[in-house]
């Protein structure tokens, strides 16, 4: 899809205006962001720096009012909602701290949906795969309202990486689970990431678990601060 | 790429979770559809039954009759020459006993009679025996109700015109009678041998001769009834094949029907306000899992496929269950009302009237769900990542709002073409549209009134005006739903209401007390001063009259030409025709000028305003009228406005003198006159003048309202579902703020609010809506009302208050117990609990 040598993540004096009952809200102002193929990226940053709308914008779910983005070597701005539609299922994973699976579905069936939507015929044999490798194998049938947290963000996980996108996004994927639970996720995360040599963007709150990404990228006010962390990506990818 | 496959398969995995939060949709539409698919087969399963025993009641292949004179032996010759023919003879008499006299009606039969079926005695044994002449008397078959009336039993004699005949047997059914509404006395049946000594066949007199022919080649009747009309294209007969077996019952059941079907749209419309609700709420709980969907890359166009079937399926069962149970109305309904129709309704089912009320489900469940479903495509994926605490007004997509316009208008379309009256029919879309228009916009203003003045002081009326303008509030939900149920009960009531008050005291307050009829010419001077001298005779009018039919329009036979529904009824069989040289009292011209006193030029005609204008008729135009078997051609001179309802001496058509005196012809008289000296004058009259039936018109309107009576059950019954739909959405729209009154009352008692306060706060709210939705559903169903009498049935509406007042009683009673039976466990609440979860 995209060419390595490009960038998977870029992003060009993005701003987001949103109109609200008390006037226009700056969301974002101003954000230059490049993220390699096969880089980790930790985002903090205070609650309402902009964080989850900057992730929102590289997964086509909001659209600037500024600047230019390209995702896997689209230009998100030429696509319609149809067209993002399409982009996500082809290139991005989702993470949410809230799960966010469909409670009317079993594991299997939603980590199948991904798959479902890219039209594999293999669509359940691949889910099965899935969660056998986030060692929910003996689960497949339960629904949401069975699974603890812990297992219900594996299963989100496994959805995430079905249809082994180029770019995995992670918003606060630990938030709502214990440490021990979140960090074996973690790992999880890291591992299915490096198999997969996917790019991979995670707003977290935990400087610990920032400080496993190649590099961590600090937002205030809808800014990336100039003090951006780096780890050489050679660091962590040996 | 069709994503229709995958769409179904999220919207089964979907459907899995159950039908909670259904059951209100399900309800609506089962009710809805259930009445429509119900009324249409029992429809359809009369007329099914109507065709099929169409020769039966007709009593033959053909039928050819007369008003007035028997057919010539030339005629009778031909009829034979195609089949085996019957004769009989009907007319209206009085019979008389020592103490007793009742109107009657008279059947004279040849011993043919028969042709087909069979007449049902209570004993058994011969119609013919029991018709025979016995020891110079007569026999005579008779209803009971003719028995009750003179206070006779089997085997006592009576007597009719001149003549004197014995009970010989019990008529329990005949089997060509095919209407047993509207008629004004019981069937008493004698041999046509024993008519002429009756003496009642007088020139001129009401009798009416018919011919059944049992053709020897049924195929051929169309054949026949041609050459029929070819030999004798003068006679002036009405001839009726098995198509008009029966046109009054038939159309009869078709207007009933009409009206039934509108009031089960009605229902099913209001119902369309708990599918739009239901969806909604399902919706409203299906964001997150939308946008879930959103982020994995699923299409607008999907999701909104996904909850389209969904709600597609869920409407699908309900209006199957619907179906299933209208279906069997025809076995259900039919023996409760076996007695007063000729036949009784064939099972089915039928396929016309379900896939009709299939369709009106369908439409309904689009016209009310595609709007939220669309919105639900709007939810942004977004949603996720953001509290929605004010959600962002969604309007769907110009693509939605036109299939959503789409839906609406086939529905409207749908309701017209399947009428078989389409002004009336279009009358209820613009109608329906409006109430609904109205009531949204009650719904909002309501709201907004109750947001001005809520820095009322009183904590109580504060607290419940809150609750009706804050977001998400139920009250447009509430007045929607409850208001729309209760104009259609508005409606009936009034109608109803109205049509009564003009039978029960409009009515008799000017129409006269008794219709004379038969009197020949010789006897009118006698029987004027018979009644002129009777005590308690207030007002005598009499008129020359006789029957003919209508043959041509302006020159277009009656068959060929356009006649407006309203005035069909005049073109279908006799008229009654009179003459006279200045206006008759009381008459409105609205169009042209009455002829001179001495006018003796070409014959002239006055019509009913609205006849004419239904014919396509003006002044100048020229009608043509067979009397007594002869074309007679008239030029329309003038227009006149008649207020049937004041029951006087009202004909369509009046001739200029001239041309009608020299046939033989009767008068037909009415007489005002006290209600204690009624029975006195009926017994003079009969005793006197033999041959005069006498009509009371106090009798002949009960059989009316009799039968108004249970026209206006089955509406309310039809009308009752409308209700029901309405009670339905609203208890549903009260469920759903149900959590949130609970939390209310907790957080209020925590607050330091008693009991009784939150009680009371929570009746005001319930009762101030109840009061506001039977306001407005009064104003607009007394102006629905108001209109459909007013210019459709041509009866004056007055606002019934009894009903009204009833109404809005109901309503507010509703609204608070079903309000409080949410609520009640509220006030009980711990709070602690709660409050923990919140």
């Amino acid at each position: 899809m995209s060419k390595p040598d490009l960038p998977v993540v870029e992003l060009d004096d993005v701003h987001l205006k949103l109109a609200s009952a008390a006037g226009e809200v700056n969301i974002l102002r101003g954000v230059d962001l490049r993220v390699a193929r096969g880089e980790t990226v930790a985002v903090v940053g205070p609650s309402g720096s902009g964080k989850s709308t900057m992730m929102m914008i590289v997964a086509g779910l909001e659209r600037p009012t500024g600047g230019r983005v390209r995702v896997a070597g689209e230009d998100l701005s030429a696509l319609d909602e149809d067209g993002l539609a399409l982009f996500r299922r082809r290139n991005v994973g989702i993470v949410f701290q809230a799960f966010h699976l469909i409670a009317t579905m079993t594991a299997l069936e939603n980590v199948a949906v991904p798959l479902e939507f890219a039209g594999d015929r293999d669509a359940f044999d691949r889910a099965r795969e899935g969660l056998k490798a986030v060692g929910l194998g003996g689960r497949i049938g339960h629904y949401p309202g069975q699974l603890s947290g812990g297992e219900q963000q594996r299963v989100a996980l496994a959805r995430a990486c079905a249809a082994e996108p180029a770019l995995l996004l992670a918003d606060e994927p630990t938030g709502n689970l214990d440490a021990a639970t979140g960090s074996a996720i973690i790992d999880l995360m890291f591992e299915l990431r490096r198999k997969r040599d996917a790019t991979l963007l995670l707003i977290t709150h935990d400087n610990e678990l920032a400080a496993r990404c190649d590099r961590i990228v600090r937002m205030l006010d809808g800014r990336i601060q100039p003090d951006t962390v780096l780890h050489p990506p050679s660091v962590q990818r040996a | 790429m069709s994503d229709l496959p995958l769409a179904l398969r999220l919207a089964r995995r979907e459907l899995r979770g159950g039908l909670k939060g259904f059951r209100v949709f399900l309800a609506c539409l089962i009710l809805g559809v259930a009445a429509i698919a119900g009324v249409g087969s029992f429809a359809a399963g009369i007329t099914r039954a109507l065709q099929e025993d169409a020769r039966v009641l007709l009593g033959g292949d053909v039928e050819l009759s007369f008003t007035h004179r028997a057919a010539t032996p030339e005629q009778i010759e031909f009829m034979r020459g195609g089949g085996a023919v019957s004769t009989i003879a009907e007319m209206r008499a009085m019979a008389r006993t020592e103490n007793a006299r009742a109107l009657i009606e008279l059947k004279s039969i040849d011993p043919a009679y028969p042709l087909l079926g069979e007449v049902r005695l209570a004993q058994g044994g011969a119609l013919g025996e029991a018709l025979a002449r016995r020891d110079g008397v007569w026999g005579a078959a008779v209803e009971r109700a003719a028995l009750t009336r003179l206070g006779l039993s089997p085997g006592d004699e009576f007597a009719v015109g001149d003549a004197t005949f014995a009970v010989r047997a019990i008529l329990e059914r005949e089997p060509d009678r095919t209407a047993n509404v509207f008629t004004l006395g019981p069937r008493i049946m004698i041999a046509l041998d024993a008519l002429p000594d009756t003496g009642l066949l007088q020139p001129g007199s009401l009798v009416r001769y018919k011919y059944r022919v049992l053709l020897d080649n049924p195929a051929g009747a169309a054949a026949w009834t041609e050459s029929v009309k070819t030999s004798f294209p003068d006679a002036g007969w009405r001839i009726r094949g098995l198509s008009e077996a029966t046109p009054g019952v038939q159309r009869w059941i078709d207007r009933i029907a009409m009206f039934l079907t509108l009031v089960g749209l009605s229902a099913l419309l209001v119902g369309g306000v708990g599918v739009a609700n239901a969806v909604r709420g399902y919706l409203e709980g299906k964001t997150q899992t939308i946008a879930v969907l959103k982020c994995l890359g699923a299409p607008g166009r999907l999701v909104m496929r996904v909850y389209l079937i969904q709600v597609l399926a869920l409407a699908s069962l309900a209006i199957a269950v619907g179906l299933a149970i209208g279906a069997l109305a025809p076995v259900a309904i039919g023996p409760l009302i076996a007695d007063s129709l000729p036949v009784a309704a064939r099972g089915g089912p039928y396929a016309g009237p379900l896939l009709i009320a299939a369709a009106f489900g369908y439409l309904t469940t689009l016209a009310f769900a595609l709007w939220p479903v669309a919105r639900a495509r709007e939810i942004p994926a977004a949603a996720l990542f953001r509290d929605l605490v004010a959600p962002v007004r969604r309007w769907p997509r110009r693509s939605a709002i036109a299939a959503t316009a789409a839906a609406v208008l086939a529905l409207a379309a749908l309701a017209i073409a399947t009428s078989i009256d389409r002004t009336l029919a279009a009358g209820f879309v613009v109608g329906a549209a409006a109430t609904f228009a109205l009531f949204y916009a009650a719904g909002g203003l309501v709201g907004w009134i109750a947001q001005r003045v809520s820095h009322i002081r009183y904590p109580g009326l504060r607290l419940a005006l809150a609750n009706m303008h804050r977001p998400g509030s139920p009250a447009p939900s509430v007045i929607l739903s409850l208001g729309l149920g209760l104009t259609v009960m508005v409606v009936i009531a009034e109608t109803q209401g109205n049509f009564m008050r003009t039978l029960r005291e409009q009515i008799p307050a000017v129409a006269p007390s008794f219709f004379f009829i038969d009197i020949q010419p010789d006897q009118i001077a006698p029987f004027e001063a018979l009644l002129r001298a009777a005590p308690g005779v207030e007002h005598v009018e009499k008129v020359p009259a006789l029957r003919g039919r209508i043959m041509r329009i302006a020159g277009v036979p009656v068959e060929k030409a356009q006649i407006a529904p309203e005035a069909r009824w005049t073109t279908g069989s006799d008229r009654g025709l009179t003459y006279a040289a200045t206006p008759p009292p009381g008459t409105r011209l609205v169009a042209g000028e009455w002829w001179p006193a001495d006018y003796r030029g070409e014959p002239l005609v006055s019509m009913d305003v609205q006849i004419a204008r239904g014919m396509g008729l003006e002044i100048g135009d020229m009608l043509t009228v067979n009397v007594l078997g002869r074309d007679v051609d008239a030029r329309i001179a003038n227009l006149r406005a008649i207020d049937w309802t004041s029951l006087g001496i009202n004909f369509v058509l009046v001739f200029s003198p001239g041309m009608l005196e020299s046939a033989p012809h009767t008068f037909i008289a009415t007489a005002r006159v006290a209600e204690t000296a009624e029975d006195a004058i009926e017994k003079a009259v009969s005793e006197r003048f033999a041959n005069v039936s006498t009509i009371r018109v106090k009798a002949a309107l009960a059989t009316v309202e009799e039968t108004l009576d249970s026209i206006a059950v089955a509406a309310r019954s039809t009308a009752a579902i409308a209700l029901l739909a309405g009670g339905l959405v609203l208890a549903g729209a009260l469920a759903a703020s149900h959590r949130r009154r609970i939390y209310e009352a907790v957080v209020l008692k925590v607050l330091g609010a008693t009991r009784r306060e939150i009680l009371t706060a929570f009746l005001i709210e319930f009762g101030l809506l109840g009061l506001a939705a039977s306001a407005v559903a009064v104003a607009a169903g007394s102006l629905s009302s108001y209109i459909l009498l007013t210019h459709y049935m041509r009866v004056e509406f007055q606002l019934m208050t009894g009903p009204v007042l009833a109404t809005i009683g109901t309503a507010v009673v509703a609204v608070m117990a079903l309000g409080l039976a949410g609520t009640w466990r509220a006030l009980g609440q711990k709070a602690a609990p709660l409050l923990r979860h919140a």
